[in-house]
């Protein structure tokens, strides 16, 4: 924060020239075109200056300028202004209202600038703005909500990855996410997370590397969903593309440079609705057995050798099915046998803990700050952008922060001749993300593993005073050794990751206009990090997986490292000629050389640490695994061309041709070419009628080839540590083929656009069909072949459907506007057919825990989540009940449950304007879905959650001994074989009836829809009079929030968005973190 | 219009050039793409020993099946469930991919060897010889757990819809191949598999030795079902078999991983107690005075006492698994001489002719054992009673002897188990009656999903894909 303030105060001191000339005053009147009425708050601004002022009630002005000076007229929903003064003293304006799509200049593919009136196929655009005022760790979560068909899922981990599909999935196995290009720079959005990540086994979420670029750059983001948007871009881009234009240098006359200040401070809590409400009743164990009657959940055990046994919590137990608290009955808690605990050979009340988990976590703070210089003059421009993130997680000893340093600039070596060129620098650190999956992670712990007669403060407090893994679950009262779960403050503090990436992109471009119609353009782009992941396990700690191969060990350290590079060498000539009034031609020739290198080295101890502390290879207890090597490289040469007729601006005609080349595809196969045609009809040019603003028919239909995953084509033998001098190798689990071919995406789209009411009102509507055939696929094959799966160009899928944006202001008076935008989508995905004859294919690369499984599934949607179900009596269609009074399950774990695909989103984004204040509330939907909630599967059973504890049939608590004193247990709702009510009661007080060990997997599936109230921000602007007379042009103050409600959900105590990672393992959740509600203060301020 | 040419110029010789690296660029330049057959099969019989002595519950849980062992909260595995970890895949995956395969593809490129001086024709045909009799091994295993598995059509990749062979017919062919196998190894020329062989050193007698074991093992299975062919071809074979526990085919563990015992790994290395010794096995023992108890538990106040199998059982109460079985060198057994001796009384008390008679080779099988454990002298033992050799009661005395005797060899105690139903397992909570113990695993998930219609036949052929289904060979 210091920086700033010193480099803030020199800029005011620095002053800022004005122009200096004749002064003289000007006065007038600003009316409505329309109406002819007053236009009251219009700002008029002296170009090139910060002096202005703004209209009164009655749309008069006053302001004294330079006589050669022009003025600015601007005001929401009107068209800017720019009317140079020429001397006069009485300049009136009619102001013309904007009309949306006439005008609008969109980016479209390879960098080109097109009239979206002119494009045949959809493309959004979303304003940089949007994504700035209220932000987050990560750009692309800002998109959620915002463009229809961009399905944008987070995972709620700190820094982690963000799912990004458009128009649904289209590739079996490999990548459904979308391509990321800024200014042309196609950039890597790898996520390294492992397999057994990705699968929810264990391990961290690393995040996925396009969240690197800085919002603050971006000047606005243009989504190319169809292939007919995306065909030049070629194979990589058959998911959609999400193009990005950062801020450029601009020419301002009469003003050297201008300086942007933007600083923004938010706060983020857990949002309890997503975290576990717990059980109040009950605390450690997992049944009436321990000890003896009448307190049987607790152990008897003489512990201090006096002949009388002494009351002992089952500490070493990691459930809470035990016994009923009774603050009269005193029990030695684990406490009791830390010698540096307060409470050390102490018996205490048996009462449920004072701080639940949820008191674990902290208020996370996030800064960001950033400064923006930009200028340029007739020959040259540049902009030179800095912006710090620095933020700590709800997780204690966890933090992020980013530096980006962005500079680009053009110049003008001779006439017609420029050269440009930009620099992207990304430093991100991370200590301390939270851990995923099922094992070794705390948050599993809290919502499926748990005592909740234990005080997480004072877990808290015991590992601060001591530095030492004083866990809650010894192995026993006279073992301090922790069984399964570590203090939870011991894994954030001493087994915590780090990881950092050290990032360049950037670009050179030579543009040279060699005739009024003929152009060339050569651009050399690089994109090119290198990161490094380390993880920590104490020696001290519970065995957990970590390293090489992933064995559990108790302690160790390991690295991974990765060096990505990727070039991208494009040659462009143009060609835009004029045939008469009515035909107007913009062709191109082009190609596209890529060139991508990843290498990779994972390494790790083994065995253990041998000194404690000491986080180096050099200090494995046993000689190291041989690490896992990997080096790749892929090349693709593209060429393309691509023709535009425009005939009369009522008509336009494109088609576009692109033949790739890639080296992963074996020789034979390897060339490949696809073309795109596309077509749009201004009807509305041919209509004159006043309530029809604009109207536009578009149709394409296009084609993208795609190639392989990197060597899947020969096959190579895996190399394991070698057994007393002697190599070991193995047949590699997957056969590869040397006979694949390209994949192949066909996509056919329609759409209308209209807009009404002097552009009030206007929708865009699309309908598309897109199928992917050949998808290049790992099948998963039986195991009695000697593999887990095979490379084949395997089967076809079809996504079909619909998306709809519609604009509305309902309201447009004097200094008051409401915006509503609304987008809603519709994806219908089916796995159409599969290789050889298969029905299914597994998708997550390893098993799931809990025995379910994701799937592509031929006549189903891709992402079937299938295990196992009740069996249904075939007359009431009942679940049966079987003679032990628990439910009959399915053999199988084949049987349907659910899809991780959505029905439809939307979202709705409204905008309040008044004068100087906006209110900005976006609405995020998704209908429809599934999750299977491992969680509540384990969670349920050890009885953390209040749904275990209620009155039964009989009036008694249900975890009553199942007898006549008691009077407990419960019958479960069903029948018996024969249609007959079940009768049978089983016992309620143990981990049973409840959980995973005697119910079918779907039960515990869930519905994946909510409605959250994604962003909310007001915006104070300072008006231009007060700023008049100060060296400052603009400045804004909002109040900003963030996923502040989660209005809607079915899933119970997680975020429905929540998973492990990116990628296509979805629908599946086992310890996920909270949302984190966010809420702060936004300050930009412009010189 | 120059710059035209120098344009279209440029693009050709990109054109031209650009694609001269990329089958190298496609290259693995990390992993080799050509390996020994040795280099294969001795990664094979790794992966085997692991297999068999991995108490991982994801894996092999036949100790818990067994009624060896049971576990201390999380009761799943020991209560039958094999869905919730997949546990049917994971064998198969063990099995068909980690060992069949690399032990094929080892075969192919061992049969490509070029025969020299030193590492002759006969030396080669002796390998492919010793892989093949791996191979029966794995396959008897697999038929033992699930019946009907993939065998003619199994480990070829271009056919992946396999479809399951009977067993009773995998079981006669197995018995053929490793009768030729045993009858071609020319033992003179040795095997030339040197220290890639860490079960036998390359050496072509012991082999043949194993082979002969494991045809006894083979047809000693099938006495029930098939007693003409279990009589041949144990007489046949026993007098080249094991002569004493010096001939054991052990796998020889290193002190460190990843080459440790993966009772070790399992039980130290991850600092879980999830398994405590079951009240089936130490009630038995306990009744019998056993004294290899010492050898396989340890004492809770100088007692041993089993959890009740299937219930939760603190691990602080019951007795733990001895902790020289826990040593990283513990060997894996793969095939033993007490296990050789009690296949061998089982097959003189059917009145077979294998070079003893019953009583000798019972009293000889189990003296093997206790050598086995460093129990010292069976000979009271022997006499005592509950022990002492009654012919009229062979079945159960050979049954509950070999049980006991196969401790930590979880798949070979559970098959004695199922043969001679012998001793009367506990109930576990989770089902009801004897008749609900399963007596096999029900087939993959996977099988399910991606070999759905062969999964189907040879479920309905074994009649029914169920836990309680019957392998062929256990008929009564």
């Amino acid at each position: 924060m210091k920086k700033f303030t010193i480099l803030f105060v020199c800029l005011l001191l620095m002053g800022f020239s004005s122009l200096l000339g004749q002064e003289i005053q000007v006065t007038g009147t600003v009316t409505d075109k329309t109406d002819g009425g007053p236009l009251p708050g219009v700002s008029v601004v002296v170009k090139g200056t910060v002096t202005g002022t703004a209209t009164d009630v009655s749309g008069k002005y006053s302001i004294t300028v330079p006589s050669d000076a022009s003025l600015i007229f601007s005001s929401i929903g009107m068209k800017t202004q720019d009317i140079p003064v020429n001397g006069r003293t009485e300049i009136n304006v009619l102001m013309e209202q904007e009309i949306g799509e006439l005008d609008e200049v969109v980016v479209t593919a390879l960098g080109v600038s097109r009239a979206k009136k002119s494009l045949g196929y959809s493309v959004q655009e979303v304003d940089g703005d949007q994504l700035n005022t209220v932000k987050s760790d990560n750009f692309i979560n800002a998109l959620s909500g915002k463009a229809a068909g961009v399905n944008i899922r987070s995972t709620g981990n700190l820094g982690g990855s963000t799912n990004v599909t458009i128009r649904g999935s289209r590739s079996l196995y490999g990548s459904n996410q979308a391509l990321f290009v800024i200014d042309g720079v196609p950039i890597n959005n790898a996520n390294t997370n492992n397999d057994g990540q990705v699968s929810g086994r264990s391990g961290y979420d690393f995040g996925n590397s396009a969240s690197d670029i800085n919002p603050n750059d971006i000047a606005s983001i243009s989504i190319l969903k169809g292939a007919a948007a995306t065909a030049l871009y070629g194979e990589r881009a058959s998911n959609g593309v999400i193009m990005i234009t950062t801020k450029k240098g601009s020419v301002t006359p009469g003003k050297l440079i201008g300086v942007t200040l933007n600083s923004n401070v938010t706060f983020g809590t857990i949002d309890k609705s997503t975290f576990p409400t717990y059980q109040k009743k009950y605390g450690a164990g997992y049944g009436p057995y321990y000890g003896d009657a009448p307190y049987t959940g607790l152990e008897s055990i003489d512990i201090n050798d006096d002949g009388v046994d002494e009351l002992v919590v089952p500490m070493y137990e990691d459930a809470s099915y035990g016994q009923a608290y009774d603050p009269s009955l005193m029990v030695y808690h684990y406490d009791a046998f830390y010698p540096e605990s307060p409470y050390y050979g102490q018996a205490r009340p048996w009462i449920m803990a004072k701080n639940d988990p949820t008191t674990f976590f902290e208020t996370a703070v996030s800064y960001t700050n950033s400064i923006d210089v930009s200028g340029g003059n007739e020959k040259s421009t540049f902009r030179l952008g800095y912006t710090n993130l620095s933020q700590t997680g709800v997780m204690p000893n966890s933090k992020l922060d980013r530096n980006n340093v962005s500079l680009n600039g053009s110049y003008n070596l001779v006439k017609n001749l420029k050269v440009s060129a930009s620099a992207n620098y990304i430093n991100e650190s991370a200590k301390g993300r939270n851990s995923t999956g099922y094992s070794d992670n705390i948050l599993s712990s809290f919502r499926q593993w748990y005592e909740l007669n234990v005080d997480v403060q004072e877990q808290k407090d015991l590992y601060d005073n001591t530095g030492k893994n004083m866990s809650w679950n010894r192995t026993a009262w006279d073992d301090g050794t922790p069984i399964y779960w570590d203090n939870p403050y011991w894994v954030r503090y001493e087994n915590y990751e780090s990881d950092g990436r050290d990032r360049l992109i950037g670009y050179t471009q030579l543009d040279w206009t060699a005739t009024s119609w003929l152009s060339f353009m050569g651009r050399f782009s690089v994109d090119s990090y290198n990161t490094l992941q380390e993880e920590r396990k104490a020696v001290g700690s519970v065995a957990g997986e970590l390293g090489v191969d992933r064995p559990d060990v108790t302690s160790g350290y390991s690295r991974f490292s990765r060096v990505f590079a990727e070039t991208n060498l494009d040659m462009m000539a143009n060609i835009n000629k004029s045939f008469g009034e009515n035909l107007t031609l913009t062709a191109f020739i082009g190609t596209n050389i890529r060139r991508t290198r990843l290498d990779q080295v994972f390494e790790s101890t083994n065995g253990g640490l041998s000194v404690p502390e000491v986080y180096a290879l050099s200090n494995s207890a046993n000689p190291m695994l041989p690490p896992e090597e990997d080096l790749q490289r892929v090349g693709v040469n593209g060429y393309f061309g691509s023709v535009s007729l425009d005939f009369k601006g009522l008509i336009f005609l494109d088609g576009t041709f692109r033949r790739d080349i890639s080296s992963t595809l074996p020789k034979d196969n390897w060339g490949y070419n696809y073309p795109s045609i596309s077509t749009s009809f201004l009807f509305s040019e041919l209509v004159d009628a006043s309530w029809l603003s604009f109207g536009k028919l578009r149709l394409s239909y296009a084609e993208v080839g795609s190639g392989a995953p990197w060597g899947s084509v020969d096959d190579t033998y895996r190399p394991y540590a070698p057994f007393a001098g002697n190599p070991l190798v193995s047949v590699d689990n997957t056969k590869n083929n040397q006979d694949l071919k390209p994949e192949r995406t066909k996509s056919i789209e329609g759409g209308l656009a209209m807009n009404f009411l002097k552009s009030r009102v206007g929708f865009d509507l699309s309908l598309y069909q897109t199928n992917t055939v050949d998808l290049i696929t790992p099948v998963a094959v039986s195991y009695a072949t000697g593999y887990s799966s095979k490379y084949l160009n395997a089967g076809e899928m079809e996504n079909k459907g619909i998306e709809l944006t519609l604009n509305l202001t309902p309201v447009r008076m004097s200094g008051f506007v409401w915006d509503i935008s609304f987008n809603w989508a519709r994806n219908m995905n089916k796995v159409k057919s599969l290789a050889l004859g298969l029905e299914n294919l597994r998708i997550n690369p390893i098993s799931l825990q809990g025995g379910v499984s994701v799937n592509a599934r031929v006549g189903e949607p891709y992402g079937a989540i299938q295990g196992s179900d009740f069996v249904y009596e075939e007359t009431t269609g009942r679940p049966i009940v079987r003679s032990n009074g628990y439910y009959e399950l399915t053999g199988t774990s084949d049987i349907v449950l659910g899809t991780i695909q959505p029905d439809w989103t939307g979202g709705i984004l409204n905008t309040f304007a008044y004068k100087n204040i906006s209110l900005r509330a976006l609405i995020d939907i998704q209908h429809g879905g599934s999750i299977f909630s491992l969680d509540q599967w384990y969670g349920q059973g050890t009885g953390l959650y209040p749904e275990t504890v209620f009155i039964n049939d009989l009036g008694n608590q249900v975890r009553n001994a199942n007898d006549a004193d008691g009077g407990g247990g419960l019958i479960l709702d069903g029948v018996t074989e024969d249609g007959t009510q079940n009768t049978t009661r089983i016992e309620g007080n143990d981990y049973r009836y409840a959980g995973w060990a005697r119910n079918p997997n779907s039960a515990f599936i869930y519905d994946a829809s909510y409605v959250k109230l994604r962003e909310l921000s007001l915006t104070y602007d300072l008006p231009i009079k007060i700023l008049s007379n100060t060296p400052i042009y603009g400045a804004s103050l909002s109040l900003v929030g963030s996923n502040l409600w989660i209005i809607f959900k079915n899933l119970p105590y997680a975020d429905p968005e929540a998973g492990q990672s990116s990628g296509n393992t979805q629908g599946w959740q086992s310890g996920v973190m909270p949302a984190t509600r966010r809420y702060g203060v936004s300050l930009k301020v412009q010189f | 219009m120059k710059n035209k040419y120098i344009i279209i110029l440029v693009l050709t010789t990109l054109l031209a050039s650009c694609t001269k690296n990329f089958e190298d660029f496609n290259t693995d330049k990390k992993r080799p793409a050509d390996v020994t057959g040795e280099a294969l099969f001795s990664n094979a019989i790794k992966n085997l020993a692991d297999q068999l002595t991995t108490p991982n519950v994801n894996l092999n849980i036949f100790n818990l099946w067994a009624q060896y062992w049971t576990e201390t909260t999380y009761t799943d595995e020991a209560n039958y469930d094999i869905v919730n970890r997949t546990i049917a895949d994971n064998t198969y995956r063990a099995f068909y991919r980690d060992i069949l395969e690399d032990l094929q593809k080892a075969s192919v490129l061992i049969a490509l060897e070029e025969a020299t001086v030193i590492n002759t024709q006969a030396a080669i045909d002796n390998k492919l010889r010793v892989i093949d009799m791996i191979q029966a091994y794995c396959y008897q295993i697999l038929v033992d757990v699930f019946g009907d598995v993939p065998y003619t059509e199994a480990l070829d990749i271009e056919n992946i819809s396999p479809v399951y062979d009977d067993a009773a017919t995998i079981y006669s062919n197995l018995i053929t191949r490793v009768k030729a196998d045993v009858s071609g190894m020319t033992v003179d020329d040795g095997t030339n598999l040197g220290s890639a062989d860490f079960i036998y050193d390359g050496d072509a007698e012991a082999w043949v030795k194993f082979g002969n074991t494991l045809l006894v093992k083979l047809g000693i299975t099938l006495s029930d079902v098939n007693p003409s062919l279990a009589q041949t071809t144990v007489e046949d074979a026993y007098a080249g078999a094991f002569e004493s526990g010096e001939d054991n085919a052990n796998f020889p563990y290193l002190g460190s991983s990843p080459n440790t015992n993966q009772i070790y790994a399992e039980l130290v290395l991850t600092g879980r107690n999830d398994f405590v010794g079951a009240n089936t096995l130490v009630d038995m023992m306990n009744g019998l005075s056993d004294p290899r108890l010492p050898s396989y538990f340890t004492t809770i106040d100088g007692e041993y006492i089993g959890g009740d199998y299937g219930e939760s059982s603190p691990y602080s109460q019951y007795s733990h698994v001895a902790d020289h079985i826990k040593d990283p060198t513990f060997p894996g057994f793969l095939l033993t001489y007490d296990q050789l001796l009690f296949y061998l009384a089982e097959g003189a008390a059917r009145g077979w002719s294998v070079g003893g008679s019953a009583s000798e080779l019972y009293t000889d099988a189990i003296t093997a054992s206790f050598d086995l454990w460093n129990a010292g002298s069976a000979e009271n033992y022997i006499s005592s009673a509950g022990v002492a050799w009654d012919a009229a009661n062979w079945k159960s005395l050979i049954g509950v002897q070999s049980w006991i005797a196969f401790y930590v060899r979880g798949l070979e105690g559970y098959t004695q188990w199922r043969r001679f139903d012998v001793p009367t397992f506990n109930i576990a909570p989770s089902i009801e009656t004897e008749s609900d113990i399963p007596v096999r695993f029900t087939y993959p998930i996977n099988e399910q999903t991606l070999n759905k219609t062969n999964r189907q036949n040879a479920a309905d052929a074994i009649g029914g894909d169920e836990l309680t289904t019957h392998i062929f060979w256990d008929v009564n």
